[in-house]
């Protein structure tokens, strides 16, 4: 018996765009059903590296391996959730019709789309607001219907870049809660980019992080925290706290 | 300030009041001679014998058949025209010259070729109706798609969705509040070439109507066919704008 596939590999992966070197030489490996969450500064390639997974960027060198298999394109087994809920939302479609896009593009029969479409978005707490424009929905709701729209697809892979980036600390929380349970129901393989050492930790399996100019990985740290976690408890967990210091420390040490 | 619409349909009616009160001036103190501008009395009573008896009927019909026929035509064609250029850069290398050229040709230098091409018949008014409204339609299609929110093409891209699928569930969808504003554009001019084809076709319409008034000298039939004409165009422009409200609800 061969070992489980690698969920995400990433194999001395480089990209430059002209002389800019963006990253270099990454290696990484994401097992399946893994919750990784990769910080840095702005400029340290980490969204970029994102594009790369979902295929929407191809390396200068090196490969991109998602179970075994070199990415060429994108692939419907990988969802993305972007920080920009409102331009990566249709605002011409409602709720229910936003979350109906992959349904039709991945050629799901329209009688057995309705039932779906509203059991995902009773998952994420917007079964009241299927009616809406996006334009109608606060921040907070509008990112829920993108991860509904994300979750449609029954991905795989789930890369999330910065999603609650643009949201309030509240909303932040609840949201990060409810990613957890999503995810942890499917046991989906996660990629989450943050510049946010606290959410990557209350989240993250592991954490990555980058160095910039040009970006590469810097540290890589397994976060043994309990599952399932909570706000209050996990936060204030020995742990936490230690590795929060640490991860401090790290990226002082890499911006100064 | 902000101004309340009761407000503005009242400044809008006062304005045609003053109008029709500066008509009745000019014409009761005979500043032009009345056998060319009859009193807005005596046009008004010959467009209510018009519409009661019938004549003027069969003649509002026909232009309006004739406008919304190029219209709706023309819309379609630059809809599926803009589409393709939109999406196909091919398609773009293609036929951009070409439409670049044909643009800028006023309607009126086609009307003698559609003449030759097609005779004096009611299917040159047609082609010249469609030829000359194409365009703010086709160009607000292209506009459109040249517009597109790159986000959502990576969301094309990210679902693989074929370029059919991305043409009628992302970039159609995306330029119809560009299309609806060019196809309000294109009524216009559609009326305009409507009425201008039965002056020189002599077929059953307002323009028709208007040339014969005016060559038998009567000036109140004359004017009652340019109040239709005008009520045509004031109509159909707030029906689309109506039309926009409702498509368009999802901007707030």
């Amino acid at each position: 018996m061969t070992a489980a596939r690698n969920a995400i590999e990433l194999k001395e992966v480089s990209l430059s765009f002209g002389s800019n070197q963006i990253l270099t030489g990454i290696d990484m490996r994401v097992e399946p059903g893994e919750f990784i969450c990769v910080i840095g500064a702005s400029g340290s390639g980490k969204t970029t590296l994102l594009r790369m997974i979902a295929g929407l960027l191809t390396p200068t060198s090196g490969a991109v391996l998602l179970h075994g298999k070199p990415v060429r394109s994108p692939s419907r087994r990988v969802a993305v959730v972007f920080q920009d809920y409102g331009r990566a939302l249709l605002p011409w479609r409602r709720a229910y019709a936003n979350v109906s896009l992959p349904l039709e593009a991945g050629g799901m029969p329209a009688s057995q789309r309705p039932a779906r479409i509203r059991e995902l978005l009773a998952k994420v707490g917007l079964g009241n607001h299927e009616d809406k424009f996006p334009g109608q929905l606060s921040g907070g709701m509008q990112q829920r219907l993108q991860i509904a729209r994300a979750l449609a697809q029954e991905p795989d892979t789930l890369l999330m870049d910065e999603p609650f980036g643009a949201l309030d600390a509240m909303t932040r929380q609840t949201l990060q809660d409810e990613v957890l349970r999503l995810v942890s129901e499917r046991k989906t393989t996660v990629f989450f980019v943050t510049h946010d050492i606290e959410e990557a930790l209350y989240l993250g399996d592991r954490v990555v992080a980058l160095d910039s100019n040009p970006g590469r990985v810097a540290y890589d740290i397994k976060v043994p925290l309990p599952r399932p976690r909570d706000q209050l408890t996990t936060r204030e967990h020995p742990e936490f706290l230690r590795l929060r210091r640490e991860m401090f420390e790290i990226m002082n040490k890499i911006h100064a | 300030m902000i101004r309340s619409r009761t407000l503005d349909i009242v400044l809008g009616v006062a304005g045609i009041l003053i109008l029709l009160g500066l008509w009745h001036l000019v014409t009761s103190y005979e500043l032009i001679s009345r056998v060319f501008l009859p009193g807005p009395a005596a046009t008004f009573r010959s467009l209510e014998r018009g519409i009661v008896e019938g004549a003027l009927l069969p003649q509002t019909w026909a232009t309006i058949e004739r406008m919304l026929q190029g219209w709706l035509l023309a819309s379609v064609v630059a809809i599926a025209i803009g589409s393709l250029i939109g999406v196909s850069s091919t398609a773009r290398a293609y036929l951009q010259p070409t439409l670049e050229f044909l643009r800028p040709l006023p309607a009126s230098a086609i009307i003698p070729v559609a003449i030759a091409v097609v005779g004096l018949s009611w299917k040159m008014v047609l082609f010249v109706v469609v030829f000359g409204s194409v365009w703010p339609t086709l160009l607000a299609t292209v506009h459109g798609f040249a517009h597109v929110e790159p986000r959502l093409v990576e969301v094309s891209r990210l679902l693989q969705m074929s370029r059919l699928a991305f043409i009628f569930k992302i970039g159609l969808p995306n330029a119809v509040p560009d299309i609806l504003a060019g196809m309000r554009l294109s009524l216009t001019v559609a009326l305009i070439l409507a009425v201008v084809g039965e002056l020189l076709t002599g077929e059953l319409g307002l323009g028709t109507a208007v040339l014969h008034a005016s060559r038998q000298y009567r000036a109140d039939d004359l004017y009652a066919g340019i109040i239709l004409l005008g009520v045509i165009g004031l109509v159909s422009n707030y029906g689309l704008a109506l039309a926009d409200k409702r498509i368009l609800a999802w901007k707030g």
